[in-house]
Parts: C-alpha cells; structure tokens; sequence
C-alpha cells in the first residue's frame, strides 16, 4: 500500500513538474511578447452592426448561373492544367464524372463560392463576418473585419486566413493560406489543386435585395496563367422552409441499421466509384 | 491503344482521385442516363434520409421482370424540404409505388430518382433543385 502511494506521489510530482515547467521552457529563449487580446464588443459596436446591408435570410447557390459560369468564364489554366481539364471533360460526357468531393473533405474556399449546391447563413458580429454553410459537417469561413492583417506564416487551411472591409455596401475579402491541395473546381467534376501560393479576392454585395454577388478573383500562379475573375450569384429565401440543417457529409458512408443486440449502428455503406450507393446483389 | 500523353494523364487524374473513390458525397450526376427514363413499381424497403444524398431503397421491377432491389439517389435532406413538398416521412417503408428514374449508364439497378407516386394515395413527389432559383418566397 505505501509503495503503491509512493509511486502515485511520483507520477504526481512528475505531473506537476512536467505541467509546469514546460510552458517556461517554451519562453526561456525569447522575450515574452505582449499577447494580442480581442476587446470585448461595445454597444456602439453593435450599434454599428445594424448600419451594414442587411445579409440576414438563408442564401441559395444559383446553380444555373454555375452550369452557364463554367461553360462561358473558363479559368486560364495552364498547360498541365487544360490537360487535365481536357481529360475531365471528356469522362464527364462518358458517363464517368470525376469524383472530385466525394471524399467529404470540404470543398474549401474558394470551390464552395463556386460551385456549392448547398445554402448558407451569414452573420455580422463585432469584428467578423462568418459565413456558415450546409455541408461538410459545419461548413465555415471566419472572415476578420477588425483591421488585422494576414500573420507573417499562415498554417495552411482549407478556408485559408480571411480579412475583410466594407467599401460602402460591399465587403472585401482577401484570403491565403489555403492548402494547395484544394482544388479549384468550376463544377462538381470539374477541378485542378491549386497547387499553393492561392491569394483570392471577393467583392460581396446585394446587386439585388434579395440578390447576394461575389465577384471572385483567383491568384493562382502555379496553374493559371493569369489572374481569374467571375462572378457567383446566391439567393435570399426568408421563408422558414428554407432554414439551414445539419449536414453531414459523412453521413453518406453509412446506413442507419440495427445490430443483433439492438444497438442503433452506422454501418458502412458500399458505394461505387462515382460515389452512388451499390444496389444489394 | 491510349497514347503515352492519354495514360499519363489519366494515372495523375487517379492518383488526383483516389482518395475519393471508396465514399459518397456531392458529385456530378452524368453516370445517370437523364435523356431516358426507366419506370418501376415496387414496395419501398428502407429510406435512408442522410447527408448528402437522400437514397431510397425499393423492391421493384419494370413490367414483366422479376422484382430486384433498386437504389434510388436524390439530392441532400435539407434541399429536399426546401422544396416545400417533400418530408423525412413523405415515403416510408411498405409504400407501394410506382417510380421512374434516370437510370445508371451503367446497367446497374439504380437511377436518379425523378418522379415516385404513392400507389394508394395517388401523391406524387419529384424533386428538382433548380426550380427554386429566381422565386423569392417572402
């Protein structure tokens, strides 16, 4: 009993060593810097919310603006690219269309602007606009509005690092840090990686009142030629229909089953190559 | 015979995709025959009302053939009830149906659904997501 103590006293002490010591290890070799801290909203604050274009409503891809997009706006691939390009096209009149997201990764910025079937929902908040989609299990973009810039190294993510400000109605957003695997995608089978070093611009405003446009520009070097500019088109929808729900992306690769003993399972569900559930033999 | 240049893209596009292959998810929808229509009636098996594709699962036949299990894929839950029409409980389990798809290129037993009429009720349920766009429902 006492050397079981004894040994628990150590794993403790060593616990408690270990715990706090290492945060002052970290530090030793440089001199602490003062931390940023986000200050805590003031009334004007959110009185100022209520001064930005009203973005409320639930907010539906236009998918034959899509359709029409990508056969008139093409991106200026480059050669590699066009070829794979080339490729895509013609399995996708084969009856074979590439299966660019059926992994359920996400479709990341800025595909999701582009070729997304799915609504999102926009919120305004002290400081940052967040855009919140139905797909990908939270499909999410944070988009800082409070001044701040890009950090110096951005970890790479799938939304990248957003900042945004209001040119009167219109929101500008500046984006990097997106991880080069991300495809840039002009249709559900249509789609190159980005191939890293991606900046993308969007210009945000109601052309319409109940018509959201971004304009997207896509710096792409490593497989455009040039810079990409196209338009997207959402629509607003306020009756409650249209309320955002989960959405699961995953989901997908199970099917809601009941095992032996009773227990609610997800059970993996067989799917072919296009990603279409295998009818049973 | 595939050039050099055909097999060389075609292995990046797999390696590109590979990761995708085993799962479903949002795709293009050109594996389905959209310019033909195959017509079932069948009684409904299982409906599994799941992100991102709703599939509904019948056991079916087209006239004069025996009855096999067909897989029926639609678009998400939450486009579906945009609609206005269609419910997690609109079909059920035993309904007794009558369906007709776009069917898979190919040969396989399941389509794209595009019309199914409850037998005994007579309500028909289709689904298509572009008939939303430029109606503005206040």
């Amino acid at each position: 009993m006492k050397r079981k103590l004894t040994v628990a006293s150590a794993v403790f002490a060593a616990s408690v060593v270990l715990g706090f010591a290492a945060p002052a290890s970290f530090a030793q070799n440089k001199p602490a810097e003062k931390p940023i801290i986000n200050p805590a909203p003031t009334a004007k604050d959110w009185a100022d919310i209520g001064k930005l274009p009203d973005w409320s409503g639930v907010w539906n891809p236009n998918i034959s603006d899509q359709d029409r997009k990508h056969r008139s706006e093409p991106p200026p691939w480059n050669a590699k690219a066009a070829a794979v390009i080339a490729f895509q096209a013609k399995e996708l009149k084969e009856g074979r269309p590439t299966p660019l997201f059926t992994n359920c990764l996400p479709e990341a910025h800025p595909s999701w602007m582009l070729v997304s079937h799915n609504a999102m929902e926009i919120l305004f908040t002290p400081g940052r606009v967040t855009m919140l989609g139905e797909s990908d299990a939270g499909r999410l973009r944070r988009i800082y509005t409070d001044g701040r810039k890009h950090p110096p190294d951005v970890d790479p993510t799938f939304h990248g690092h957003s900042i945004g400000h209001w040119e009167g109605d219109t929101l500008v957003v500046d984006t990097v840090g997106i991880h080069p695997q991300v495809y840039i995608a002009t249709h559900e089978a249509f789609g190159i990686p980005n191939q890293g070093n991606m900046r993308v611009i969007e210009r945000i405003r109601l052309a319409k009142p109940d018509e959201l446009h971004f304009t997207i520009k896509i710096i792409a070097p490593n497989v455009l030629t040039k810079e990409y500019e196209t338009t997207r088109t959402w629509f607003r929808q306020r009756a409650r229909k249209f309320d955002l729900v989960e959405g699961v992306c995953q989901e997908g690769w199970f099917a809601p089953r009941i095992d032996k003993d009773g227990w609610h399972i997800w059970a993996p569900q067989p799917h072919d190559v296009g990603g279409n559930r295998i009818p049973p033999p | 015979m595939k050039s050099w240049k055909q097999t060389l893209i075609g292995t990046s596009l797999l390696a590109l995709s590979a990761a995708a292959w085993p799962v479903a998810a949002h795709h293009s929808t050109t594996m389905f025959a959209h310019d033909k229509v195959v017509s079932i009636s069948g009684v409904v098996k299982e409906v599994h009302w799941t992100n991102p594709h709703v599939a509904i699962y019948v056991e079916g036949a087209q006239k004069g053939e025996k009855p096999v299990t067909w897989v029926l894929e639609m678009t998400s839950p939450g486009n579906l009830t945009r609609g206005g029409v269609w419910k997690r409980t609109s079909v059920k389990p035993g309904d007794k149906v009558d369906v007709d798809m776009a069917p898979l290129r190919d040969g396989g037993k399941g389509g794209a659904l595009k019309k199914i009429t409850n037998i005994e009720s007579g309500v028909s349920l289709s689904a298509n997501l572009r008939e939303q766009e430029g109606v503005v429902e206040k």
